[in-house]
């Protein structure tokens, strides 16, 4: 998916230049992958296919040498095509993981090192949760707004993505970790027979 | 954190015997949790989540390593110095509700207080504990009227009525929803921050430590915490006063 949809969207939630827009990117969706800069590209895209305009310039007050920056709003068709991705169904990501690839494709002696990447993989999703939480809690009682919803919605998908994946990486670090034993013992054997 | 912990788990070990065999639970585990933060420790189930909490909080001994509450190890401990700390300074919310089906919740909460202080004065803290935690309106109520998260909270205000200075809840999430789930991790950080407590918290949801200060993870009886390594680090550059965001 590129990220074209993404920031056409938040284009509509509230204009804003590029610079803005990347930083939202980042703070929404910062581990989906999208990269920064990947916001320029997507606002030439879809500048070039009217479907986001310039609302204007903004001074750079505290530069006054730097390039005034471009605000971006929606068009009435950059709405009605964000609308038709709202209404068409969403595809399943590919899964096309790198340690996946290096555990099919390993031998036993790899074994020590992959459970220091599980290891170590499972440390990076804690970092990763670290990075989604949200200091601010929601009072209690009373309407809660959609939009305060469906962020933590997403937020809970994300988390219980990285749960699943480190239940994943404990049970096979475990596997490995009694294999790897087996594996070596039976080197030691051979060496004593050698 | 700077300033003393109030608990302090220093390389710590505990193991059980099922029949002729040694299960190790809590291997080489060093945890500290200060005033004013709240820890939360996930573990999938049989990780040694309520093992940890039970260590913690002075009810089991590790057969190694050092517990020590501000500063003092608990083995250096009387019994009578123990049971006053986890009498005064160490409260657990347990979500097992009151032993009468009778009892409102306005006296379950008073009970922890009942040994030192008049009925009067001990409701009017239970009524300031259930306001506190935003359940005043069940104070009337009994456990069999209260939904889940009713009960979470009224076993937190349970826990908190004598004002401890460490708070210990095993899976304070268990059953709620995701906007329930919010309120309570909410409750509890802000409690942490407002009360100047530590909490320490187990879950078995990694959802529910996304308000926590500080996060681990118990795996094979090791405590892991977050690498430092950001993944998207590659994509990122620091926002000068703004944390992390993209270059413009």
């Amino acid at each position: 998916m590129s990220a074209k949809n993404v920031v056409l969207g938040l284009v509509i939630e509230r204009p804003g230049y590029g610079y803005d827009l990347a930083r939202r990117l980042q703070e929404r969706f910062g581990s989906s992958g999208f990269a920064p800069t990947g916001v320029y590209s997507a606002l030439d895209q879809l500048t070039s296919e009217a479907l986001v305009r310039s609302a204007g310039r903004r001074e750079n007050g505290a530069n006054e040498r730097a390039a005034p920056r471009t605000i971006y709003e929606a068009t009435p068709k950059g709405i009605d095509r964000f609308e038709e991705w709202m209404l068409r169904s969403s595809s399943l990501a590919p899964v096309r993981d790198e340690l996946y690839m290096k555990l099919a494709l390993s031998k036993p002696h790899n074994l020590s090192r992959l459970i220091e990447l599980a290891q170590a993989q499972e440390e990076d999703c804690l970092a990763r949760l670290e990075h989604l939480k949200r200091p601010a809690a929601r009072p209690r009682g009373g309407p809660t707004a959609w939009p305060e919803v469906a962020v933590l919605l997403v937020r809970d998908a994300e988390v219980r993505q990285l749960q699943a994946r480190v239940e994943w990486l404990q049970k096979a670090r475990s596997i490995m970790s009694k294999l790897n034993g087996v594996s070596e013992r039976d080197a030691a054997r051979g060496d004593r027979v050698a | 954190m700077s300033g003393q912990a109030w608990l302090s788990l220093e390389r710590v070990s505990k193991s059980y015997w099922r029949g002729p065999h040694e299960t190790a639970v809590l291997r080489d585990i060093s945890l500290s949790v200060y005033a004013g933060e709240c820890v939360a420790v996930w573990g999938q189930r049989g990780s040694g989540k309520t093992t940890l909490l039970k260590v913690a909080a002075g009810l089991e001994a590790p057969e190694r390593g050092v517990v020590s509450f501000k500063g003092r190890d608990l083995r250096r401990m009387s019994k009578v110095e123990l049971v006053r700390l986890l009498r005064e300074e160490i409260g657990w919310a347990r979500r097992a509700g009151p032993e009468s089906d009778e009892l409102e919740m306005l006296d379950y909460v008073a009970l922890p207080l009942l040994k030192q202080q008049t009925l009067r004065r001990a409701r009017r803290r239970s009524a300031a504990a259930l306001a506190r935690v935003g359940v005043a309106e069940c104070s009337k109520g009994r456990w069999e009227d209260l939904t889940d998260g009713e009960r979470t909270l009224v076993s937190i205000a349970h826990a908190m009525v004598r004002k401890p200075s460490l708070l210990v809840v095993d899976d304070p999430t268990a059953n709620l929803d995701v906007l329930q789930r919010e309120e309570v991790m909410g409750l509890l950080r802000s409690t942490a921050e407002q009360d100047w407590l530590g909490v320490l918290i187990t879950v078995p949801d990694m959802p529910s430590m996304v308000h926590a200060h500080r996060i681990g993870s118990l795996s094979d009886g090791r405590l892991l915490v977050p690498s430092g390594r950001s993944p998207e680090r590659d994509n990122v550059v620091e926002f000068p006063g703004r944390g992390r965001a993209a270059p413009g």
